[in-house]
């Protein structure tokens, strides 16, 4: 009975602090990823973004996307992957305003990823 | 992870409750809840490992969370009482002294013919070779043979000729009788309708088992017609 017991606390604890920490982890995750995209946005918008500054961005998104493997589905790591290659790929054909819509995109996806796996009604069900 | 261990727990419970609906039909010999698992697991572990798009995790935590339940059903069916019984289910008493339990048959989604056949499985022939028959919550047929059961002349394996009021075809021509014939032997026997007859078998000697809706059940012998042996 007591191992049991024992070994049901344990799983309990396990899952709900692998829960937290998973929300905690993406946030943090996708925080530092939106923040280094909200720089690029801006020198995107000044039209001073070098090819320099999306290769720093891309460099730690292959960082972070290593570790994210683990946690989060693939196709969504290959979402962003795809819109950051573009953007990417604007900034140095110079082609500021695509590059900004691509941004703006990558933006969104940052915001709403993290929230797709939060325990949250429209996500249960 | 959070979301996948709650989709998983409600998967399962969704799965538990639709077993325990089914009754004892569906689940063999295992505990209601037990089938669940054995239903999900295999897909949970099987998913994550075959789909590289999924992280393994997935499926690592969804198997976790059944373990978890699991180890929680199981405390709830052997510490809280009242639980045991929603959990578990009970045992089901399908035969008694006065013969078929109808009600209680129907309550887990069997018919005579299904009565029958588990008989057979525990060694039983003939409805009236039992005192108390019974499904455990396992799904499992328990019988107590009748005294004086065991010395009974035994002719051929008893055949199934009326359930719940409509002849079995196949059955009278398999005994060279007819609906007629059974017809005059209702009629002997007092029963007017024969919608009202809940089972009636009939062996190779001539032994009829008979049992109308309401009623305790008879036994008692006819005159086979000629030729009648299978």
């Amino acid at each position: 009975m007591v191992k049991m017991l024992l070994s049901a606390v344990l799983s309990l604890a396990l899952l709900v602090g692998a829960a937290i920490w998973e929300t905690a982890y993406l946030n943090a995750e996708f925080g530092e990823v939106r923040a280094a995209l909200g720089t690029l946005e801006a020198k995107t918008r000044d039209e001073s973004a070098l090819p320099d500054d999306a290769r720093a961005l891309q460099r730690l998104w292959e960082e972070k996307k290593k570790k994210l493997h683990a946690v989060i589905p693939h196709g969504d790591i290959a979402y962003i992957d795809y819109w950051l290659g573009e953007a990417e790929g604007c900034i140095q054909a110079r082609l500021y305003e695509d590059a900004l819509a691509k941004i703006e995109v990558l933006l969104v996806i940052c915001r709403q990823l993290p929230q797709t796996y939060a325990l949250t009604f429209e996500n249960i069900f | 992870m959070g979301l996948i261990a709650l989709r998983t727990a409600l998967i399962f419970l969704a799965l538990f409750i639709v077993m325990r609906l089914m009754g004892k039909r569906q689940i063999g010999e295992m505990q209601p809840f037990e089938l669940v698992i054995t239903l999900l697991i295999s897909e949970l572990a099987c998913i994550p490992m075959a789909d590289t798009s999924i992280p393994l995790l997935y499926g690592v935590f969804s198997v976790l969370t059944i373990f978890l339940l699991h180890q929680l059903m199981l405390l709830l069916d052997l510490k809280v009482r009242p639980l045991k019984r929603a959990i578990g289910g009970k045992p089901s008493l399908v035969i008694n002294k006065n013969g078929i339990d109808i009600t209680e048959l129907e309550r887990n989604h069997l018919d005579v013919s299904d009565l029958i056949g588990s008989m057979r499985a525990a060694g039983y022939f003939s409805l009236d070779e039992v005192d108390y028959a019974l499904y455990e919550a396992n799904g499992q047929f328990t019988a107590m043979p009748r005294e004086g059961a065991e010395t009974e002349k035994k002719g051929s394996i008893p055949v199934l000729i009326l359930d719940d009021g409509k002849y079995e075809k196949h059955n009278l021509t398999l005994t060279h009788t007819s609906e007629a014939f059974f017809d005059e032997v209702l009629q002997k026997q007092g029963i007017k309708k024969r919608k009202r007859v809940f089972v009636l078998t009939v062996d190779g000697t001539g032994k009829v088992y008979l049992q109308t809706r309401g009623e305790k059940f008879r036994t008692f012998r006819v005159a086979l017609p000629e030729g009648c042996t299978w």
